[in-house]
């Protein structure tokens, strides 16, 4: 008889608009924090500690925020609206400034993705003003890298994903409003890859470097997963076919262990990650989840889950902490 | 011993001899004159007779000395004879002699002779004679030299061989010896036959000439008397055997097939080509007898293929390819496809013929074009084109699924094979075993080598790696199994150590909360433009309607019109069944409005087929829903097969007919067997008329879009049928009597229709007539039709083209005959008739 399914452990309220996006910064602080950013613009702080919203940002002139990340080395919070622009905004010692901003030119819901190359530079990777264009600067100097742009028209793009593989420049994996699956090498500007991963456009997408394996969704039933062979060719593997369609984000455990989907029919959906094994189907939620995020905490027993939904909640869930190796 | 002139010598020396065997001398005479017969029958050296003396016995003696023996077999010398002499002697004069003269005595004697040991005598002789193989030696005799006899004992000495099993066993009843029973002689006799066959061979190499007329009579009569089985199974093959080497085989083959007279010469073709395995054996034995022989020629080329429809496909198979095998036959390949393209295409064939027929023609059809070459093909392309495109046009026009199917396979398999400008036809259609096995027709014509191979006791080749690959396989596989094994095993370690919590909660989301009320349903069926809104309304509306019977009573018919006007728009799921669901729940729960509305509308403008029909459909599984409320009454097994609404209305409608008629036919044999019932109220039978009479008003005024009596016939058969239904469930109701008088009425003016849907659906409904009206009524009522109706059911259970026809007539009979009987021997009721 399998366990009954999991209840949230704590939620998150008083957002005061649906959850866009949420990011945990544990790592190395004495208070846990996540932060959420909101369709009304704001930039919630939470404290996990005390389980209340420690601050407040107002950004992006109340345009819906879509996507937030932190810099580790520095106190630094880089928040992206659908104003078009992306801010970065100083966090230290309880101060909330916004330090710079840059203006993307997309007007589409692409999310960007960092990566950080030094102990205080980083690159950070958005869609540009062309339907096809994906623009990579250094932050926080803002000087640009380079620009990709494929030579045929697959549409906007949809989520991108940049990663330092082992051996070898930083490479970029763009998924476009085609369904198609592209990988850049951002040092040659050159196109690795391509394949054609879904009929619908790409929503999201997430790449483990450990296993050189991904897993990508769409407005379908279906998650797509696939594989970085040794020649930097993307191998389409089987699908996972979900029990109702629309995926909005993918989401793999720091252990590499679990993956966690969030899906547009309200639910999440756990997976063990290695052979895509249905685990979980984690029911809280009165509306779509637009988001979801594994925590970063040092102790793997300490490590959350939280999903953010339309409904203007957050969940928090603790699952699968207390594998044998932890205890 | 020699003289100069033996004739009187014989005569008056065998006088002597059958004088004292015939007068009771003594027993020392008696073997005296049985030794000197015996020595004109002695061929050896130191005989005491000339050969010419012996010729002279042979011819005119032997049988008058046979018969004087059997007709003294109750002689007291005979019984003092010790069982040596007896059989030496006695025994010895039967076997040694003439078999031809032998045989017929021996009939006679055995025909004669009552129950005892003298005929058990005879017929152990009988059994010697068969064992010894004088039968091969009598039709070998006969092959050698055209004997002098008149044609008259010919005839007698056939009928004899060929009808000596059915002669003996009628006289020996229940002491039949084994081998006197047709599965022993007939084999025998053919093996004999082949022997005579092989010294023929032998004689022919030698050059002496012989006849193979007698042997060919034998066949031939053998075959027409229907031994053609088990004869031609043991001869076939060893013919086709030696014939594959031997010339002079093959020659005598022909010639023995060329002799048989021309009245059997069809019964043995018949069973020849049966008996082959393939179409090379055929050609090797028949050699171009069809060339030659008219009678064979229309046999094979016409009687096998187009008049009758028996033969399994295998044998259709030998037949043209045997036609196919030489280029002076393949004219006549080409003539039979002429033949069968027209009779495929004709449409009054495809209306009158029985679907097997048709089968067997379509087979035939896809066979000989599968033999044709591409040369032959082009030269007859434009007459096949025409053939497929009318013959298409009359198959796919026909109301029977089977038919259409058949229509459609047969189009693409010539389309494919035609191969029209690169182009080829595809329909869609179910696949079943006939389908299947017609478009394997097309494909696998070389399979017939193995056989040819096996026929000889050859193994064929192929059998041992097959055999050695089977074998192989499992290794294989196990080889396969190994790393996926490993694989499984690396599983292990990571993902199961993570049990999967409870995840059923995980349905499918609907986005829409289902209506709560008729009338939104209502609305949102008439007005929706969202799928999932007209999705839910459908499926939670039966329910509604059955919950709150006041709400559906007011909108019962507007919603009614609503669904009946529906379309599929969204390609919802189940969509028909659900429509169909709610209309049923619609009739049963507000009955006499809604019934009224459809019966109105039945036969309105402007309605399609398939509105009519679920109209129809409707009003049947309602009727069925209300007759059931009685517990127990109605037979439940047979209620879900009336309610499904399914695409495929011929399978549905066979079943039910099918399944109905045959558990009725059993209740009513049963009586009184069953439990006394609750009583409960029929909710049908009050209103029965209301689903009954308004359908019957006005079937014969054509509409501008609907003709029921005339195109529309699939209509018609369904009305009837749906009819029939309401009269059989109305069994019991007051009403009965008037509906089971008015459904007769209908159905006369349309008993013989064309289509065979609406004579079904006619012997269905008169079927229920007999089974609901009551048994007085029947015979007060209807006592003017029913002598008309049962002649009508008698003809169309002889004569009807449609096997479902005859067999739905034959049960309306026993039907007809077990209520009147039951009424006749009733003696209330005969007191109320009088």
């Amino acid at each position: 008889m399998a366990r009954p399914a999991p209840c949230p452990i704590y939620i998150l309220r008083g957002a005061g608009g649906p959850i866009n996006t949420l990011h945990f910064s544990c790592h190395g602080r004495d208070t846990p924090l996540l932060f959420s950013g909101s369709g009304k613009g704001a930039i919630h702080m939470w404290s996990l500690s005390i389980r209340r919203a420690e601050r407040i940002v107002q950004g992006h002139s109340g345009s819906s925020v879509i996507w937030v990340n932190t810099v580790s080395s520095t106190d630094t919070l880089i928040s992206q609206g659908r104003d078009m622009r992306v801010c970065l905004w100083d966090l230290g010692q309880g101060r909330s400034q916004l330090v710079d901003s840059l203006s993307t030119g997309s007007v589409g819901f692409c999310q960007c993705s960092m990566l950080e190359t030094g102990s205080r530079t980083c690159l950070l990777a958005f869609a540009g003003q062309q339907t096809e264009e994906i623009n990579i600067v250094e932050l926080p100097s803002k000087t640009p890298v380079c620009t990709l742009v494929p030579d045929e028209k697959l549409g906007m793009v949809m989520c991108v994903k940049m990663w330092q593989p082992h051996s070898g420049g930083p490479v970029l994996l763009a998924g476009y409003e085609d369904g198609s699956l592209l990988l850049w090498d951002i040092t040659q500007k050159s196109k690795l890859s391509q394949t054609k991963a879904h009929h619908e456009p790409v929503m999201c997408l997430t790449f483990d470097p450990e296993v050189q394996r991904g897993i990508s969704g769409s407005s379908e039933k279906q998650l797509s997963s696939w594989i970085l062979d040794r020649q930097n060719n993307l191998q389409l593997q089987d699908p996972v076919t979900l029990t109702n369609p629309g995926v909005s984000q993918l989401c793999i455990r720091g252990d590499g262990k679990l993956l966690a989907s969030a899906g547009w029919d309200h639910r999440v959906r756990i997976f063990g990650w290695k052979h895509l094994r249905p685990l979980a189907v984690l029911q809280y939620h009165s509306d779509m989840v637009p988001s979801v995020a594994f925590s970063d905490h040092e102790d793997p027993r300490q490590r959350l889950l939280a999903a953010g939904s339309k409904d203007q909640r957050i969940s928090l869930w603790s699952i699968y902490n207390e594998g044998p190796d932890t205890l | 011993m020699e003289s100069p002139i033996p004739t009187p010598d014989v005569r008056l020396d065998m006088s002597q001899c059958l004088r004292n065997l015939a007068l009771s001398s003594p027993q020392q005479d008696a073997i005296n004159a049985l030794q000197t017969i015996y020595s004109y029958l002695d061929e050896g050296s130191q005989s005491p007779t000339t050969s010419l003396q012996r010729a002279e016995f042979r011819r005119s003696h032997f049988t008058r000395t046979l018969q004087v023996l059997v007709h003294n077999i109750q002689a007291d010398w005979l019984h003092h004879l010790t069982a040596e002499q007896r059989s030496e002697l006695w025994d010895g004069l039967f076997l040694c002699g003439p078999p031809e003269q032998a045989l017929p005595v021996l009939m006679e004697g055995i025909g004669e002779l009552r129950l005892g040991s003298n005929l058990d005598h005879l017929i152990g002789i009988m059994e010697k004679f068969l064992q010894r193989g004088r039968l091969s030696d009598l039709l070998w005799s006969y092959c050698l030299e055209g004997q002098s006899d008149s044609p008259q004992l010919r005839e007698t000495l056939l009928a004899r061989i060929v009808a000596l099993p059915d002669l003996i066993a009628n006289k020996l009843h229940h002491n039949n010896k084994p081998a006197f029973l047709p599965q022993q002689y007939y084999p025998q006799l053919a093996a004999g036959m082949l022997t005579a066959l092989e010294r023929t061979c032998k004689a022919l190499k030698d050059g002496t000439s012989c006849s193979l007329v007698f042997v060919a009579q034998t066949l031939g009569k053998l075959c027409a008397q229907g031994h053609s089985g088990l004869v031609l199974a043991t001869m076939s093959h060893r013919m086709s055997a030696l014939t594959r080497t031997d010339m002079v085989w093959r020659r005598v083959c022909y010639k023995l097939l060329d002799n048989v007279p021309l009245r059997w010469i069809e019964s043995v073709l018949t069973g020849l080509v049966q008996a082959v395995r393939g179409p090379d054996a055929l050609g090797r034995i028949m050699g171009n007898l069809v060339l030659t022989n008219k009678t064979a020629q229309f046999v094979i080329t016409h009687k096998l293929l187009l008049l009758q429809y028996k033969y399994e496909t295998r044998v259709l198979r030998v037949i043209l390819g045997y036609l196919a095998a030489d280029k002076d036959r393949r004219p006549l390949l080409i003539k039979v496809l002429r033949s069968i393209a027209q009779a495929w295409a004709n449409p009054s064939a495809v209306k009158h013929t029985p679907l097997e027929q048709q089968l067997y023609v379509s087979k035939i059809l896809i066979l000989c074009v599968s033999l044709l070459d591409d040369a032959e093909l082009q030269e007859l392309r434009s007459e096949l084109l025409q053939c497929m495109l009318g013959g298409m046009h009359s198959h796919l026009d026909s109301n029977l699924d089977r038919v259409r199917r058949m229509g459609m396979v047969v189009g693409e398999c010539l389309s494919s094979r035609m191969n029209v400008n690169g182009t080829k036809l595809t329909f869609q259609y179910e696949q079943d075993e006939e389908t299947q096995e017609i478009v394997s027709l097309m494909t696998s014509m070389n399979m017939d080598e193995s056989d040819l191979e096996s026929e000889d006791g050859i193994i064929p080749p192929q059998e041992i790696p097959a055999n050695s690959s089977t074998c192989s396989q499992p290794s294989q596989n196990e080889s396969e199994m190994q790393p996926l094994k490993t694989d499984a095993d690396s599983d292990l370690d990571s993902d199961d150590e993570l049990t999967p919590y409870d995840m059923s909660a995980d349905q499918e989301m609907n986005k829409v909360s289902p209506p709560r009320y008729l009338r939104d349903c209502l609305e949102s069926l008439m007005c929706s433009e969202e799928s999932e809104r007209v999705e839910l309304s459908l499926s939670v509306a039966e329910g509604l309607v059955r919950k709150n019977t006041f709400a559906t009573k007011e909108i019962s018919v507007q919603l009614t019109k609503v669904l009946l006007h529906m379309e599929d728009k969204y390609s919802i799921h189940g969509f028909l069944a659900l429509r169909q669901a709610i209309m049923v729940a619609l009739v049963v729960t507000d009955c006499i409005p809604v019934t009224e509305y459809l019966t109105t509308e039945f036969y309105s403008l402007d309605y399609s087929l398939r509105q009519r029909l679920d109209m129809l459909e409707v009003l049947a599984a309602a009727a069925q829903e209300l007759s059931e409320s009685t517990p127990g009454y109605t037979d439940t097994a047979v209620a879900p097969n009336l309610t499904s609404c399914s695409a495929n209305n011929t399978a549905h409608w066979q079943q039910v007919v099918e399944k109905r008629i045959q558990a009725k036919t059993k209740r009513v044999s049963k009586g009184v067997t069953q439990p006394p019932l609750q009583a409960a109220a029929n909710r049908y039978s009050p209103v029965a008329g209301y689903f009954f009479f308004p359908l019957l008003r006005n079937y014969d005024k054509p509409q501008v879009t609907f003709d029921l009596l005339g195109s529309d016939h699939l209509v018609l058969g369904r009305l009837i049928h749906t009819l029939g239904l309401f009269m059989y469930l109305a069994v019991n109701a007051p009403i009965a009597a008037q509906m089971g008088h008015a459904l007769l009425d209908f159905v006369w003016a349309l008993r013989y229709h064309a289509d065979q849907m609406v004579r079904r659906g006619i012997l269905f409904a008169v079927c229920s007539v007999f089974l609901a009206m009551p048994c007085q009524s029947l015979l007060v009522d209807l006592a003017d039709q029913l002598f008309e109706t049962r002649s009508w059911l008698a003809d169309v259970a002889e004569g009807d083209l449609d096997a479902d026809c005859r067999n739905l007539a034959v049960h309306c009979l026993v039907l007809m005959d077990k209520s009147l009987k039951k009424e006749l021997q009733n003696p209330h009721a005969r007191s109320i008739e009088s």
